[in-house]
């Protein structure tokens, strides 16, 4: 709730806003009551008609529409700062994630992310439509009514001054018993409400084993149960209300009593004081109620906001670029590693201690069992994410020196699940040149990379809507446009992570291909997952767990290094079977 | 419109809950305007020295009203909540009686995953229909026609500026921003998808916008989806505000005119001056009861397109089901007793809105007892054979037999009960493995489950152990092999095995195969298989591609004639995993 409070104090003029319109709306609810009151007391008790009262009722008039006028007012402001902070949120989580980006893929939770930014950034909006507002009102409208009661009758105002702080007191206990209560209940209602959902998903199996009429009774049962806890909750908090209806009436009461008896038996006051007393207490006590309601709506934002500010706040390794720009244009840059580590924090190392050359147009594989390293490799690699520890110099000098679009004009990547974009797939395929690729430069790299065939099938051709909402491509057909991106762009350093699986014959085939014709003008390196991959190579990274266990060629490795020659022949052995 | 009847339908199996809502509404509204009715009275009685028990009566009256306002207050929030979730619950029970006879089909027409969290989006979102939309409107009406009659007792003119004010505030102006609001809900919805859009990519991504550089013009389309995303949110909150503030102005409009005709009344002597106050306070008070209309447009709004979405997506299959429910008894069953023969001849199929047959005139026999393996790249088809056994598509073209009768002529829950079906993603339930295993049968023993675990491998599990929503607490290796040991136990002699253990081990693989060979020994089998391993058992093996049987033979068969299948196993040897 701090940050949120902060944010609304930044918003200077919002807030002058809010602070002038809920002091003239306090304002405008004495002046109604006082007009009323005039014109009731001067009409019934001196017998004055409607026509002497024009200006009184003018001025009721004005008073009514302008209590309309500024509610509106402070609504609207309570609105415009929502969007403002929305803005600045939604702002600072893309640059937090665009400095720590591939930290969240690698760890999996880009789902988690999409939805802070969608739904936590969207919930924080009740904090400034509900709760500040309604806050700022609640602390100007029962001081201007206290001082206009006092000002007619002290008795009145002392009274309300004493019974004011039980509203709160009781919203505070009741508020305290209820989160505890509604927090006991929380695991039982996901459960219960999830239920459904969880029978939906299920409902084809439980069509194969013919068991989807039984669920009915589940389904309600659990919908049942769902009412009951939320129900217990939910009395609670209507109690809450009882409760705060009944001090407020008692203290309405107390007020009535007073009044009356003073007009009555004592003749102390006049009918216009007791009226005008009791026009405005209610109003006194509402506008103190309606705190309640809107702190219970803003409670909802607090836990928002402390999402959003918990992945604002995470750690960061971040990637800053230099200035220099790459030498030799002709030849692919030399890349060596030297002592490069990186860890994922929490002391434990994702690679320890690599160093490693890669000359220009050599063809590097890269090989070792799962979780020894290969894709965090590729990553440092290509500069997406920085070393922990170490550095990683091309041509002689730290990567990071460079500037960022001088090094990533050099890179092609073409990783086992490339990134469909929702647009057309000639768009998609765009995405590897620059703006000004032409629609012949792009049919050009779709056929080096093997899928034209299968594009110009299709009823729209280049055309054809894929990604989110379009037609879904499989693997193979997913690594092909990353292919034809590459070949658009003619990168000097290819990284190539090799598919786990075996693929069809066809893309199996144009993989191939495609690579050696990459490598022309280019040095590859491979995550490989195939032996001709692996003997064909200048140069194989062998990792384990983290560290770079050998590197030299296949055959180098073959007798030299035991642990890789005995995968290999767990490999060979297995094609006997 | 149409599509709330039902809903309608569904409010009004919970009579006594929605009478007794609307009860204490009424006794609430009634209670506040009288408590401020009898506050008005009281003050100018006080004014003019009256009989003292004129004063004490009313001062009782005043008690009264204010304890029963509290009181039905309390018990309308407990009814109308009560009512809500219990129709809540309905609605689901109904829903799932509708969807349930069109699935599995269903699910395949409308491909993206999300629809069954939107329906229950839906779902929940129409509880809001009773609660803002329903029985508020009903309440203000006898709240407001009551007070109009008691009025009516004391001035016609005051009532029927009363009746005027109620259809304003009630009728013509909420009427009035409903028409204006109808396009916003669906625009917010479409901008809220383009950010949600924007934002998956961006972090899913990630990697191929930062190499191609196309991260920054990512970002620009980010916030811009974001700021429009966010106006249009400020633009409808500031409509809704300006609706509540219009509708606030009108009624407190209404009560001035109430005041200036009341006064008018006084002076020219047909109403006692006694009575103004009362009628004054009457309607500042009656009005409150005409807030919820502020809301109810979008409520409305909200409740029937939620209905509409939900229903056009069990209502659109209707004359599928209808047709089937026709003639059900022509449907044949099949005797699940006996090991099943399948003949598909010269069947094609296309999904949807496609043109590219997924099945191109294919012909194949799987005699009773046999095993055969289908392989094939991703896309050959090879699921979509298994789809049209299952019936969860027709074929196009051709004909499928089992037992030497057409398929569509066999009731789907007779071929449902003859198989053993395992999908590439099966679906498990929250509870424990038992409960998930007891799908298969009600009568198993505990003992048969263990026997089927040890089978499968997982011996380590217990009975007791839970499972989360979709098993996310199991592998994915794990959660195929407790789906194999639920059709283990459910026995049917049908075995349909897509990809069964694309996550299972080679050797945990093999073992699980000898269990299954050995049930199935009698029992016709065919299994989709990614792996080209362990299939020399296989009476015959299928390859297809491109919806095309392109070969068939046994595995030595296959291998000695060095086509497509050889090749394929060729690859498989020199992948590393």
């Amino acid at each position: 709730m701090k940050k949120l409070k902060e944010k609304a104090q930044a918003q200077k003029k919002h807030r002058a806003i809010l602070l002038f319109s809920s002091l003239l709306l306090g304002a405008m609810i004495v002046a109604q009551a006082y007009f009323i009151v005039t014109i009731v007391d001067r009409i019934f008790l001196q017998g004055a008609s409607v026509s002497e009262l024009l200006p009184e009722f003018g001025g009721l008039l004005l008073v009514l529409l302008g209590r309309g006028l500024f509610t509106y007012i402070n609504g609207r402001t309570g609105v415009r700062m929502a969007s403002i902070v929305k803005k600045e949120f939604r702002a600072e989580l893309l640059a937090k994630f665009r400095r720590n980006p591939m930290q969240a893929s690698l760890k999996g939770q880009s789902g988690e992310k999409v939805s802070v930014m969608m739904d936590s950034i969207d919930e924080i909006e009740a904090f400034y439509t509900k709760y500040y507002p309604q806050m700022i009102q609640t602390t100007f409208v029962p001081i201007i009514i206290l001082i206009a009661v006092f000002s007619v009758n002290w008795v009145s105002g002392l009274t309300m001054v004493i019974t004011a702080p039980f509203i709160p007191i009781f919203m505070i206990i009741i508020g305290q018993k209820t989160q505890k209560k509604s927090e006991e209940q929380m695991e039982k209602l996901a459960a219960f409400s999830g239920r459904f959902l969880d029978t939906l998903q299920g409902l084809s199996t439980l069509k194969y084993f013919g068991r989807s009429k039984e669920q009915l009774e589940g389904i309600r049962e659990s919908s049942i149960n769902y009412r009951e806890a939320t129900m217990d909750v939910l009395k609670i908090a209507f109690l809450s209300t009882l409760m705060m209806e009944f001090v407020s009436m008692l203290s309405m009461a107390i007020i009535a009593l007073e009044v009356g008896l003073r007009l009555v038996i004592y003749n102390q006051l006049s009918f216009f004081t007791a009226f005008f007393v009791l026009v405005l207490a209610p109003e006194y006590y509402t506008s103190l109620k309606e705190l309640g309601s809107a702190f219970h709506a803003g409670r909802g934002s607090t836990g928002a906001a402390n999402r959003v500010t918990s992945e604002l706040e995470q750690e960061e390794q971040p990637v800053e670029w230099g200035d220099n720009r790459l030498l030799g244009s002709d030849s692919p840059p030399s890349i060596e590693f030297k002592r490069v580590g990186f860890t994922y924090g929490e002391g434990s190392f994702a690679l320890k201690e690599i160093s490693a050359e890669i000359a220009p147009f050599k063809e590097v594989a890269i090989v070792g069992k799962s979780g020894a390293g290969k894709t965090t490799f590729l990553h440092l690699l290509s500069g997406l994410v920085s070393p922990s520890e170490g550095e990683i110099i091309v041509d002689g000098r730290p990567i990071f020196s460079y500037q960022e679009s001088a090094w990533f004009d050099q890179i092609g990547y073409i990783s086992q699940n490339p990134y469909l974009f929702s647009g057309t797939i000639a768009e998609n395929i765009a995405v590897g040149g620059t703006s000004q690729s032409t629609r012949a430069e792009i049919v050009i790299a779709s056929e080096k990379a093997g899928i034209a065939e299968l594009v110009e099938g299709l009823d729209d051709g280049y055309d054809t809507f894929v990604g989110e909402g379009g037609r879904g491509l499989s693997g193979g057909e997913k690594q092909r446009v990353a292919l034809a991106r590459a070949f658009l762009k003619m990168p000097s350093v290819v990284i190539f992570d090799e598919p786990t699986v075996g693929l069809d014959l066809q893309t199996e085939r144009i993989l191939q291909r495609s690579i050696k014709e990459l490598a022309k003008g280019s040095t590859i390196i491979t995550v490989a997952h195939r032996l001709h991959t692996i003997k064909n190579a200048d140069q194989i990274l062998f990792l384990a767990e983290g560290s770079l266990v050998a590197s030299g060629t296949h055959e180098d490795l073959v007798t030299q290094v035991p642990e890789y020659a005995e995968m290999v022949a767990v490999q060979q052995g297995g094609d006997a079977s | 419109m149409k599509e709330l009847g039902i809903v309608v339908k569904l409010v009004m199996k919970e009579k006594k809950d929605v009478f007794y809502s609307i009860l204490f509404g009424f006794l609430a509204g009634m209670a506040t305007v009288s408590l401020f009715a009898n506050s008005g009275y009281l003050i100018s009685k006080a004014a003019v020295t009256p009989p003292l028990y004129v004063l004490t009566v009313s001062i009782a009256l005043l008690k009264l009203f204010s304890v029963t306002r509290a009181l039905t207050r309390y018990a309308e929030r407990y009814y109308s909540h009560r009512a809500t979730f219990t129709i809540l619950s309905n609605l689901r029970v109904h829903f799932f009686e509708r969807l349930e006879p069109l699935v599995p089909g269903i699910f395949q027409k409308y491909r993206s995953g999300d629809l069954l969290s939107r329906i229950v989006g839906d779902v929940e979102s129409l509880q809001n229909f009773f609660l803002r939309v329903y029985y508020p409107p009903i309440v203000m009406i006898i709240v407001f026609l009551s007070t109009i009659a008691f009025t009516m007792y004391f001035s016609v003119e005051v009532a029927i500026v009363l009746i005027l004010g109620l259809i304003l505030t009630g009728v013509i102006v909420p009427g009035w921003f409903a028409w204006k609001r109808k396009n916003i809900e669906s625009k917010l919805r479409v901008q809220r998808g383009e950010l949600s859009t924007e934002t998956t990519e961006f972090l899913y991504g990630f990697l191929d916008l930062k190499i191609h550089q196309k991260q920054k013009e990512k970002e620009q389309q980010l916030t811009n989806a974001s700021n429009s995303y966010i106006e249009e949110q400020e633009r409808d909150g500031v409509r809704g505000l300006f609706n509540h503030s219009v509708n606030q102005m009108v009624s407190l409009t209404v009560s001035w005119f109430i005041l200036v005709i009341g006064g008018y009344l006084v002076s020219a002597g047909q109403l006692d001056g006694v009575f103004l106050a009362m009628l004054v306070m009457i309607s500042l008070t009656v009005f409150e009861n005409s807030t919820p209309m502020a809301v109810f447009p979008s409520h409305y709004e909200d409740s029937r397109l939620a209905a509409s979405r939900l229903f056009s997506v069990v209502g659109g299959q209707k004359q599928d089901t209808n047709k089937s429910s026709e003639k059900p008894k022509e449907l044949k069953q099949l005797d699940n007793r006996d090991a099943w023969t399948i003949e598909m001849e010269n069947v094609s199929f296309a999904f949807p809105d496609e043109k590219r047959l997924a099945l191109d005139n294919v012909s194949l026999n799987f005699p009773a007892g046999s095993k055969t393996a289908i392989v094939g790249p991703s896309g050959s088809g090879k699921s979509t054979l298994l789809q049209l056994l299952l019936k969860v598509y027709e074929a196009s073209k051709g004909n499928v037999r089992l037992q030497g009768e057409s398929i569509d002529q066999i009731e789907n829950k007779s071929v449902w009960k003859g198989t053993n079906i395992v999908l590439q993603h099966n679906h498990f339930f929250y509870g424990t493995i038992r409960d998930n295993l007891l799908i298969a049968g009600d009568e198993l023993t505990d003992e048969a489950m263990l026997q089927a675990l040890g089978k499968v491998q997982l011996g380590k599990f217990a009975l007791d152990d839970r499972v989360l929503e979709h098993g996310q607490n199991l592998s994915g290796g794990e959660k195929q092999r407790l789906a194999i040991a639920r059709v283990i136990l459910k026995g049917s002699r049908l075995w349909l095995l897509d990809e069964p253990t694309s996550s299972v081990d080679a050797l945990t693989e093999s073992i699980i195969f000898q269990h299954l060979l050995e049930q199935a020994k009698e029992d016709t089998l065919i299994l989709i298989s990614h792996r080209l391993t362990g299939l020399e058992q296989m009476d015959r093996i299928i390859v297809m591609e491109h919806g095309k049987m392109i070969e068939s033979g046994t595995f030595s068969e296959l291998m000695d004639k060095k086509g497509y299948f050889y090749e394929m196993k060729q690859i498989e040897k020199s992948v590393f995993t």
